[in-house]
């Protein structure tokens, strides 16, 4: 039990966090301004500094992190900064779906990672909802007189409310026999 | 009419693009937190939350029917579902424990290496936001539409509904009946057996019982 050792937050972590938040602001600040002079947006549009822009906040934030920062808000700095910088100079369309496919990585990590079952559950939905949003984005922008995009979107919803019905039962059916949701411990089909 | 007053204010300069970062800002930040919660089921409660912006974000799409029903099924009804299943499956609504790392004492590199390895997840995901979004930006040929969308939505909506798309309509409602029915036998399941087996041990308990007054 020695070799244990656990992490502690060091005690400076909220300044390290609110310096972290200062530099992803400075980032998004510095991209904005050159956005606002027309030669701006074509060298980043065409040269793709947008992409640089979010590796160089992912690498700060990783070592803000090593240094100890606090984990959640570098994170969501992180995402929230990139997702400003790669979605500020596109068009209306291309921005919902920008955020979608946000939101369905996410949803992705989430059902990957998580070590409880209801949590997996929950992620699907937010990936279910992300393909809502590039639905309804289509029919709003590619075809809104007939408004195929929302009907599917009506579909997508009676299967998401079967499939959370069913998910749900299964967890309860597997708790009943396991005594757990957690996802490491389901052996079952393991041999 | 409320409905007709949502199209002249998204029309403004600008609000659209206000309201839509507002809105994904706050939707980030709360689906991030759903992910990192240690406690479950305020994560289920936080999803509410979520739901709630993006119903906001299908506004901004206006598509109002949409966003209303969005709140009706997602934030209402599968939040109440996934709470009420939490609350069977982990009784005392205790804290996800926390994942201990083995990794303090291994030399740097083998450090950066375990974190790699531990961490195949985030890269797949960030690796599979970084290909759609290289295909989006890589696509300049969207067929956009300048019309507005039509402000009886919910008139072609309902006739879709029952004439073109008649058929997937009633075959969802098959699938939703057949979803519930399915539910309700895995979510009931042998739980008969157990009862008659404690039915038994009961018995057996009492015979005991009066076997022992007896013998006094």
């Amino acid at each position: 039990m020695q070799n244990v050792v656990t992490v502690k937050e060091p005690q400076s972590s909220v300044n390290l966090a609110l310096v972290y938040a200062l530099v992803a602001a400075a980032v998004v600040g510095s991209y904005t301004g050159q956005l606002s002079t027309a030669a701006g947006i074509e060298s980043i549009v065409t040269n793709h500094y947008d992409f640089w822009a979010c590796l160089g906040l992912a690498l700060a934030g990783w070592i803000f992190r090593s240094v100890g920062g606090h984990k959640g808000v570098i994170v969501t700095m992180t995402v929230l900064a990139s997702f400003i910088i790669l979605t500020l100079s596109q068009p209306m369309l291309l921005r919902y779906l920008t955020f979608a496919a946000l939101l369905f990585s996410m949803g992705l990590y989430g059902m990957v990672q998580s070590r409880n079952a209801v949590r997996v559950l929950l992620s699907i939905e937010l990936m279910l909802n992300a393909v809502n949003i590039n639905l309804i984005a289509f029919s709003r922008y590619v075809d809104p007189v007939a408004l195929k995009g929302q009907l599917f979107v009506i579909f997508v919803l009676t299967v998401a409310a079967a499939e959370a019905a069913v998910g749900l039962a299964v967890v309860l059916a597997i708790y009943r026999s396991r005594q757990t949701v957690d996802m490491d411990k389901f052996t079952l089909l393991k041999w | 009419m409320g409905q007709d007053l949502l199209p002249p204010l998204l029309s403004a300069p600008g609000v659209e693009t206000w309201a839509f970062y507002i809105l994904t800002t706050l939707s980030i930040c709360l689906a991030i937190a759903v992910l990192a919660d240690r406690v479950v089921i305020r994560s289920g409660f936080i999803l509410i939350g979520v739901f709630g912006t993006i119903s906001g974000i299908f506004l901004l799409l206006s598509a109002q029917f949409l966003a209303l029903a969005q709140i009706m099924i997602y934030a209402v009804g599968i939040t109440l579902m996934v709470v009420i299943a939490l609350m069977l499956t982990n009784p005392r609504l205790e804290r996800e424990q926390a994942v201990v790392y083995y990794d303090e004492n291994l030399p740097p590199l083998a450090k950066i290496f375990a974190s790699c390895k531990r961490n195949l997840s985030l890269w797949v995901s960030v690796l599979s936001f970084v290909t759609l979004y290289s295909a989006l930006i890589g696509e300049n040929h969207w067929p956009l539409s300048d019309q507005p969308v039509s402000p009886d939505a919910v008139k072609v909506l309902g006739e879709a509904l029952v004439t073109n798309y008649s058929i997937p309509f009633e075959f969802s409602s098959v699938l939703l009946l057949a979803a519930l029915m399915g539910a309700v036998m895995l979510a009931k399941g042998e739980s008969k057996n157990r009862d008659d087996d404690n039915v038994a041990i009961v018995d057996e308990a009492k015979k005991q019982e009066n076997n022992l007054a007896l013998q006094r």
